[in-house]
């Protein structure tokens, strides 16, 4: 569970997030919606305790990033917006190299590694070097090195930005999988369709602070909206409609 | 140690070693391609005095008919004369020849009249090597044969020849091939040092302004692991590949040792197992620095060709104390041994001196190195702590 509790930030004069309060709870996605620089990317580098709130506390299982980072990071799975991976290693490699830096044995890492590769269908090219991968197979790969220490709580940022529909639904596939073993699934996006897909819960995201949230219908009945974007748009205009 | 922090640095070796392009550029560049150019320049160098000295001069002459007497004396001195037709202007600048020496048809008639006989010598004074070196031999045979022929006359008509000689100049050139040879060497240390700092140069960009080009870093840094440490471990493989790269230099040093024309600069130097360890033991602690260094100015570049740039151009730094040392002959110092770099300029060069190496400038150079490399790193450990590491661009 990932508890955002009154949390801000700010980058000299621009406030990129403001007083945002939120909770992801476990066996639930929870979708952060947003337009691009409305403070999703930042929100989430706090929660993994890559930059510091300015005010506010951060709770990932009742642990406070902010004082035990590595214990936090421990709780967490990040899939990060960028998502470089080594390219003179293979993708076993890549993910082995995650393993053992979060302390895990030899034996943990093979047996998560061929779960991942199987949730994932990485068999094809899971012994190549990552060299000249496709998106795809590449966010595959960051996904499992994200996630070799099978953490509680997953975070994704944007995580399927440009790929293509098979990845896309095979990426969903493992996302609702992960859901149904009970794992708090918190990720950041700024595609409608996908966003009511597969969340649970939608936070809409706009200038720092969150506008609105409750599930797909609950925000359609809200705005009086026929669709999720009708519902955002109103919401991020304030009923104005348009741009 | 930290099992984290090895497993950082076995990654970061087992990467670059699959890299072709930073092999290349640290160890054959480095520790190959350097030592072998040494040889090749030292080679060249005595090869090309030795020419000057022992090659038996060629004269092209023209009109040699009119003056028989100067052709044998110059025959004498071992000079092969050769007959020349032509212009002489149009032969040197078509490097033809060398030198032409023309005398003139009236030679004879003025030089039995008593009154100064020309004779022409043709030449490109902007010529280098050996050119130069033949027109200078013509020219100070004709002169000695000119004086000898004055003194005769004088001597003939009972006048001492010594009457001439007011003032006499003595020259005592102490250089030798040797000196020479010797400056040549000083060079060595500077060799030795690039290669350490060749050697670590590409890890310490590729660790960490390549890992930011290739957006790992943020996923990296996501693991339970300390920065210091994770850093640390960059560092360990950074400098794994400098001391390598230095180790390889060496024993390249030693192989080609034999192919240094050490005995025609009538050198001794011992490159024995003893003088090596000395060597690793003096270079060892400067890999800390250099990879430090290096790994500074490469997290604060914003990407990898900025950072190739800047920590190409720290190279030139280990070159200053080696070119210092070149020109300004300095008594050592035991306080100076505390001062990376130079120590180690120092003691290669007692080494290649052929001196013993005293304990304390061993123990006092490792010990300046090391301190100054550790407070590097703590430096390069604390600048990687900065929240704003991710964001510099």
């Amino acid at each position: 569970m990932i508890e955002v509790k009154a949390v801000s930030k700010s980058f000299g004069e621009v406030k990129a997030v403001k007083e945002v309060t939120f909770t992801a709870p476990d066996h639930q996605v929870t979708a952060l919606l947003g337009a691009n620089g409305a403070g999703k990317t930042t929100t989430l580098r706090m929660i993994y305790a890559l930059i510091t709130p300015q005010t506010g506390e951060i709770l990932i299982d009742g642990v406070n990033p902010k004082e035990h980072p590595e214990k936090a990071r421990k709780l967490l799975g990040v899939l990060p917006d960028t998502r470089g991976l080594y390219k003179r290693l293979t993708a076993r490699e890549n993910i082995e190299y995650f393993g053992k830096l979060h302390g895990m044995s030899d034996i943990d890492i093979k047996n998560r590694t061929a779960s991942l590769v199987e949730d994932l269908r990485m068999q094809e090219f899971i012994d190549r070097k990552t060299d000249g991968f496709s998106q795809g197979q590449r966010v595959k790969v960051a996904i499992a090195r994200a996630l070799v220490h099978d953490p509680q709580n997953i975070i994704l940022d944007e995580p399927t930005n440009g790929l293509d529909v098979m990845s896309t639904r095979g990426v969903r596939r493992f996302l609702e999988k992960e859901k149904q073993r009970g794992k708090c699934i918190l990720f950041s996006s700024h595609v409608m369709q996908e966003v009511a897909a597969v969340s649970d819960e939608i936070l809409i995201v706009s200038d720092g602070t969150i506008a609105a949230r409750g599930t797909e219908q609950s925000l359609m009945e809200l705005t009086k909206a026929t669709n999720l974007e009708d519902a955002f748009v109103h919401i991020v205009t304030n009923g104005e409609g348009h741009e | 140690m930290n099992k984290q922090i090895i497993t950082v640095m076995l990654k970061e070796i087992k990467d670059n070693m699959r890299d072709k392009k930073s092999l290349m550029s640290s160890v054959i560049m480095g520790a190959v391609f350097m030592p072998v150019m040494f040889v090749a320049m030292m080679n060249f160098m005595v090869s090309m005095q030795k020419d000057k000295a022992e090659k038996q001069l060629e004269m092209a002459i023209q009109g040699s008919a009119n003056a028989v007497s100067f052709i044998s004396h110059i025959k004498t001195q071992g000079v092969k004369i050769k007959e020349f037709n032509g212009n002489p202007t149009l032969a040197i600048e078509n490097k033809d020849e060398e030198a032409v020496v023309v005398i003139p048809e009236n030679f004879a008639e003025k030089f039995e009249a008593g009154v100064p006989a020309k004779i022409e010598v043709y030449y490109d004074a902007t010529a280098k090597g050996t050119t130069n070196m033949t027109q200078q031999r013509i020219k100070s045979l004709i002169k000695t044969y000119g004086t000898t022929i004055g003194m005769t006359r004088l001597q003939l008509r009972g006048i001492s020849p010594s009457l001439l000689n007011a003032v006499v100049v003595e020259e005592h050139d102490v250089s030798t091939t040797q000196s020479k040879g010797a400056m040549l060497l000083s060079f060595l240390p500077y060799a030795l040092i690039l290669g350490l700092f060749i050697g670590s140069m590409y890890l310490a960009i590729d660790t960490t302004a390549g890992e930011k080009e290739r957006n790992s870093l943020e996923a990296l840094l996501l693991n339970p692991i300390k920065r210091s440490h994770l850093l640390t471990g960059k560092l360990f493989a950074t400098m794994t590949f400098g001391l390598i790269t230095m180790v390889v230099t060496l024993v390249t040093f030693k192989l080609v040792m034999p192919f240094m024309p050490l005995k025609e600069l009538g050198m001794t130097v011992n490159l024995g197992f003893k003088n090596i360890g000395i060597l690793v033991l003096v270079l060892g602690p400067l890999a800390i620095m250099a990879a430090s260094l290096q790994t500074i100015i490469a997290t604060f570049s914003k990407s990898f060709k900025e950072a190739q740039t800047y920590v190409g151009l720290l190279m030139l730094i280990p070159g200053i104390p080696s070119f210092a040392l070149m020109f300004l002959p300095l008594k050592e110092k035991l306080w100076m041994m505390l001062i990376p770099i130079l120590s180690q300029n120092l003691i290669i060069n007692q080494i290649m001196r052929g001196e013993e190496v005293r304990a304390t400038a061993i123990i006092a150079a490792i010990i300046g190195s090391l301190l100054v490399g550790l407070l590097l790193a703590l430096l390069a450990i604390k600048l990687y702590n900065r929240e704003s590491l991710l964001f510099s661009d």
